[in-house]
């Protein structure tokens, strides 16, 4: 499916970035600090941008791949149809979940626009990041959305393939 | 105190019905916050609590100290760890298997995963055992238990986490892990011990290296032996925090992998991808349990188990006690991190009333962790080793892996008991 595609392409190569520039952002920031008494200014607030992209954008990924962590050791008990139309109603309600996510933000994203939230020292608007935040729920909501379509196994980072020096414990 | 138990059975229910644990524990969260206090209000708090957890700067130490275990596991250090752990005890009967703890330990000071430091030391120290006779139980169960130094010996995401929740300091906490690291480590050695005394067939010695050898292994691992000290060191000194530590670590470590020439355009990418894609996991679940415990904390749940305790009049280490117990039996079927996540608004208020200090609770709740992933029937690394090795049956990795979750049950014994094991380091820092 090409959307899947287009989707993955776009959010990996999103979270990527941001998370490097993270990296370089925070040497630069403290070996400045540290070694000519100069740091980058409002390093703090794009830290925060960047981070709301590493999160955000890591979330579709992160459903594309079913890694969310899932209780699935009834899994082998239910039968094949059964275990298909269970996805399927947990896609659904994964999706609506996001959905919902996906307006409170969308509303708060208003409100900051029209205070004209802006961050402390850059004075960079709020508001269009927060907005980001909503899209990317309103995004993953899409992708299980397809999942229920096209099923992916669960999948555990760092057993199913490749160790994942990451994962979560 | 019945609506939060009612919310721990719908958390429960919706798990089991296979929803995501994260999206159970924040739509019960949501909703039970909205029946208590008004939709209108609690959308706009969860809203908050989603900007908050995505605009937090101190919360980068997250990725950043993924990204720098990710780099150096792709610059293949772990066989240099290992090679320079074998070269000083390879000789000894079990020789490899305390090889393999020792190497999980150093790997560990890099690495904030257990998952992550069993399954890179599996690649490693198996074939190895393997080709030295060593019996299939053995190995797996050491190189599982192994793998949970990773989360006790400093960097540690669990700790990272269980200090962002609590709001405790993540550099004292990880001052705290190194001994109860080193205790963790020293009493799997000793299980190697037990089980190669009682069976040696199960690890015969190796050849004995000579000096000029070792010396040569050590060699290969000084560059990260370096990051280590300046990351930690760094922090533990106050020259600089956690989240500025950890920027360095992951800068450092890409420069070493480069230096290794391990970095290709292409793995960078893997890498960067990778540790995003985990990083996200992990906010989900940390947004998740952030909501929950806003709900669990407008009822009248945490006060009213505090008042039932304090009433009881039980020995406060006893309280601790009985908390852990149910954290180990919990952890034999649980995930280990949502099972912290969901308890700690419920449990944290109790430990901090008894006059605690949160930092040794930490170093606790670490432990039932590193329990929980080694105990079968439900335990994340035993499925590890049993999907990167598939010639070891899984009730061969839990007949190997079992003295091992009773060594690190007397690890959490004796922390429990001496404070100090985990409060002496942290009182040298600021």
């Amino acid at each position: 499916m090409p959307l899947k595609k287009l989707l993955e392409t776009l959010c990996s190569a999103l979270a990527a970035l941001a998370l490097f520039a993270i990296m370089w952002l925070t040497l630069v920031d403290v070996s400045g600090r540290k070694f000519i008494s100069t740091s980058v200014p409002g390093s703090l607030e794009l830290t925060e941008i960047l981070m709301v992209v590493v999160i955000f954008a890591g979330l579709p990924l992160v459903s594309l791949r079913g890694e969310h962590v899932v209780f699935d050791s009834f899994d082998p008990l239910l039968a094949a149809w059964l275990r298909r139309a269970q996805r399927a109603v947990v896609d659904l309600l994964c999706a609506a979940a996001l959905l919902g996510a996906a307006w409170v933000l969308f509303v708060k994203a208003g409100q900051m626009l029209e205070y004209g939230d802006t961050t402390a020292q850059l004075k960079i608007a709020q508001g269009p990041f927060v907005y980001l935040m909503s899209a990317l729920c309103a995004t993953t909501a899409l992708v299980h959305l397809l999942l229920m379509v096209q099923p992916v196994d669960h999948h555990h980072p760092g057993v199913d393939d490749e160790p994942s020096p990451g994962s979560a414990a | 105190m019945i609506e939060a138990l009612i919310g721990f059975a719908a958390i429960f229910l919706l798990a089991v019905l296979r929803i995501p644990l994260a999206f159970a524990m924040g739509a019960v969260g949501y909703v039970g916050l909205g029946l208590m206090r008004g939709w209108e209000a609690t959308a706009a708090s969860a809203a908050q609590s989603i900007y908050d957890a995505g605009f937090a700067y101190t919360l980068s130490v997250v990725p950043l100290f993924i990204l720098m275990g990710n780099f150096v596991a792709r610059a293949g250090l772990a066989h240099e760890l290992f090679h320079a752990a074998q070269a000083f005890v390879g000789h000894v009967r079990g020789g490899l298997a305390h090889a393999t703890v020792l190497a999980c330990a150093g790997f560990g000071a890099i690495c904030g995963s257990s998952i992550a430091t069993a399954a890179t030391m599996s690649k490693v120290a198996y074939p190895s055992m393997k080709k030295l006779g060593y019996s299939n139980y053995l190995a797996t169960g050491v190189i599982a238990a192994g793998g949970t130094l990773g989360i006790m010996i400093p960097p540690s995401t669990i700790m990272v986490i269980y200090g962002i929740v609590t709001e405790t300091n993540i550099g004292k906490l990880f001052a705290a892990g190194v001994l109860p690291g080193l205790l963790c480590a020293g009493l799997l050695m000793a299980g190697v011990a037990w089980i190669t005394w009682r069976d040696p067939a199960a690890g015969p010695p190796g050849e004995r290296s000579s000096w000029a050898q070792r010396w040569q292994a050590l060699r290969g691992i000084w560059g990260v032996l370096l990051l280590v000290v300046v990351v930690l060191g760094g922090i533990y000194g106050g020259v600089f925090t956690a989240t500025e530590g950890a920027g360095i670590g992951a800068s450092g470590a890409f420069f070493f992998a480069l230096a290794r020439r391990a970095l290709s355009l292409k793995v960078l990418y893997e890498v960067l991808v990778e540790s995003a894609r985990t990083t996200a996991m992990l906010f989900t679940i940390l947004i998740a349990a952030m909501l929950f415990s806003s709900f669990v904390n407008f009822t009248t749940m945490p006060g009213d188990l505090k008042d039932w305790i304090l009433h009881l009049g039980l020995p406060p280490v006893m309280v601790i006690g009985a908390m852990m117990l149910i954290y180990v039996l919990l952890g034999t079927i649980m995930e280990e991190l949502s099972m912290v996540l969901l308890t700690i608004p419920v449990f944290f208020p109790i430990v901090t009333q008894l006059g605690f200090d949160p930092v040794w609770f930490g170093v606790l709740i670490v432990l039932v962790v590193q329990i929980g992933l080694i105990s079968p029937p439900v335990g994340m690394n035993l499925f590890v080793l049993n999907s990167l090795i598939k010639e070891v049956s899984l009730p061969q990795i839990f007949k190997g892996v079992w003295l091992f979750v009773l060594m690190l049950v007397l690890a959490l014994v004796l922390c429990l008991e001496f404070q100090p094991l985990a409060l002496w380091l942290p009182s040298f820092m600021k």
